[in-house]
């Protein structure tokens, strides 16, 4: 699996990607909720929610989602956060 | 099971069914991972036909007389009355909640609020003043137009019903997007409506937020927005309603307070930490996921909250016996799940639950158990950020002035209570706290005819209220000479 996540990348399409939201909660930021996911990308989300530096977030979910690829069992039900 | 639903549904525009110009989606249950139905995805000229057909109703529709309009929407309570059931287990189903919620809660709220709407638009009156002796002021509320609607994904029908039926009331005309979680009770309601309103006045459009969803916000052709969702999404559909330069109301997130004295009524009280955080397995914007205790009872409130949780029969949503269904998707289960882990770390300690259940025969589904968090600092990230599931945060205050304090320390004013038998202590805390909506001794009441919505970042306006249709509605002011005599200016 190789998903290179940028700043404009869909959040909706983040989701999809088994575990990511342990990576995002971790950081303060959730990218659901009753609206669903959140509906933009995600450079739009991180600016919302004044993250300070998106490019290192967006970096650190890239090597998050690479480890998982990695062991992908470890993250099933959102523990390893 | 026999599927109470159509296996297909498309868009419902100017009266008719027609395929989306998108991709289809198919709609699960998060209960048991079941394909439902697949549905149609609107794209951005099924959005334009929605808007069109919606304004060359409005042409007629707006002229339609409050008691011809009365006589609609009571028309539609009674058909949704006779099809309870149905749209009971259909809700179910494409939600995960208990059928005794949908039962008993959802649906009968969303018959309710049709019928009161009925009621106050035949009490709409307008205003006339006399300025001076010569001089008449007449005001008026007229239909604003053309509406977008956005609704979430924890209460698909109610929310349509508070959405909707304030809307045909004022004389609009509307363009509805249910979340594409959970779009069947609302396709459902579409064929409802297509037996009593015009064609156009509703439709309804399915689909992604961030494909339907953003083919409405930029659509120029709508004169009000009215969202239900998260703040974050809310900031999007106010920044879309002010490059329109028209009005949006706003229902959005919450993290309230419920807030217990040594004089609250026990067992009632007990009951109602439950009612706050574990009605709809706490998918709930204004849910008491704050549950504030005063030390003097705080050990014995716990111990008993923790008995009381650990006897939910969390279960399969369409059992009769289960109290706590599942919740939304399994993405939703790894945040809630995060959040355990993130509060552990914090200090906090699990008191009950705080795991997901797949025993039982709930291995299919996102089933996660009714949870205590004890230890709590209202500065915890579970204590400030919306976790939006079974889980309580219980915090221990020394007086009323500390746990006002608390309560406050929040970027949210949604909802929240406070139990207590004494009058003057309730009046002084529900009026001290920053929310919306302050329940006393009691919890996520949510009926008709009492209006409900946000303070700080939980919202803008109020629903579920006649005052709701000022949102709906324009002033006209009509401005009377009524001397025969020239200004004498010119």
């Amino acid at each position: 699996m190789s998903h290179m996540i940028t700043k404009d990348t869909q959040v909706e399409e983040i989701v999809k990607i088994n575990g990511t939201i342990s990576y995002f909660i971790q950081h303060g930021v959730s990218p659901i909720s009753c609206s669903g996911a959140f509906p933009q990308s995600l450079g739009n989300l991180l600016k919302i929610k004044k993250v300070v530096d998106p490019d290192a977030f967006i970096e650190g979910l890239n090597e998050y989602i690479a480890g998982m690829s990695q062991n992908p069992a470890g993250e099933k039900d959102g523990q390893s956060a | 099971m026999v599927k109470p639903m159509d296996s297909e549904y498309t868009l419902f525009i100017d009266g008719k069914w027609v395929d989306g110009g998108g991709k289809k989606f198919e709609t699960r249950c998060p209960a048991n991972g079941e394909v439902l139905a697949t549905c149609a995805e609107a794209d951005k000229e099924d959005v334009d036909k929605a808007v069109k057909a919606a304004w060359r109703a409005f042409e007629t529709w707006k002229d339609v007389s409050p008691q011809e309009r009365q006589r609609m929407l009571l028309k539609i309570a009674d058909l949704m009355e006779a099809n309870a059931d149905k749209l009971a287990m259909i809700e179910t189903l494409d939600n995960g909640k208990p059928i005794r919620e949908t039962r008993g809660v959802d649906i009968p709220l969303s018959i309710d609020h049709f019928r009161y709407f009925a009621g106050v638009v035949r009490a709409e009156e307008g205003e006339a003043t006399m300025i001076d002796k010569d001089t008449m002021s007449l005001i008026l509320r007229e239909p604003i137009g053309v509406v977008g609607q956005i609704i979430p994904w924890n209460f698909p029908l109610t929310m349509a019903a508070w959405k909707l039926a304030p809307a045909l009331a004022a004389g609009d005309c509307v363009v509805i997007k249910p979340s594409s979680e959970t779009p069947l009770s609302i396709l459902e309601l579409a064929k409802i409506l297509a037996e009593v309103l015009p064609p156009g006045v509703v439709n309804v459009v399915t689909g992604r937020g961030s494909t339907t969803g953003n083919y409405i916000l930029e659509h120029p052709g709508f004169r009000k927005l009215a969202f239900t969702g998260s703040t974050e999404v809310g900031y999007s559909i106010a920044d879309a309603a002010a490059k329109k330069l028209i009005p949006a109301t706003l229902e959005l997130g919450g993290k309230s307070a419920n807030i217990f004295f040594p004089d609250c009524p026990w067992e009632k009280a007990i009951e109602g930490v439950q009612l706050g955080i574990l009605f709809n397995q706490g998918q709930v914007c204004c849910a008491g996921s704050r549950v504030f205790v005063h030390e003097a009872i705080y050990d014995r409130f716990l111990n008993e909250c923790v008995t009381a949780f650990e006897k939910v029969k969390v279960g399969l949503p369409w059992e009769e016996s289960t109290q706590m269904g599942s919740q939304i998707n399994e993405v939703q289960v790894q945040k809630i799940l995060s959040y355990i882990e993130i509060g552990k770390k914090e200090g906090a300690k699990v008191a009950s639950g705080g795991y997901r259940i797949t025993s039982g025969g709930l291995d299919k589904g996102c089933y996660v158990a009714p949870t205590i968090l004890d230890n709590v600092d209202n500065k915890m990230r579970v204590a400030q950020e919306e976790i939006f599931g079974p889980v309580a945060c219980f915090i221990k205050f020394k007086d009323e002035e500390e746990v006002i304090k608390m309560a406050n320390d929040s970027e949210y004013g949604l909802g929240g209570a406070v139990w207590t038998k004494d009058l003057n202590r309730a009046f002084r805390v529900a009026g001290g706290i920053e929310t919306g909506r302050m329940w006393v001794n009691n919890y996520n009441s949510l009926p008709a005819h009492a209006p409900f919505g946000g303070y700080k970042k939980s919202g803008i306006g109020r629903e579920t209220h006649k005052m709701i249709l000022e949102h709906y509605t324009q002033t006209k002011n009509i401005f009377i000479s009524l001397s025969e005599k020239k200004v004498g200016l010119y």
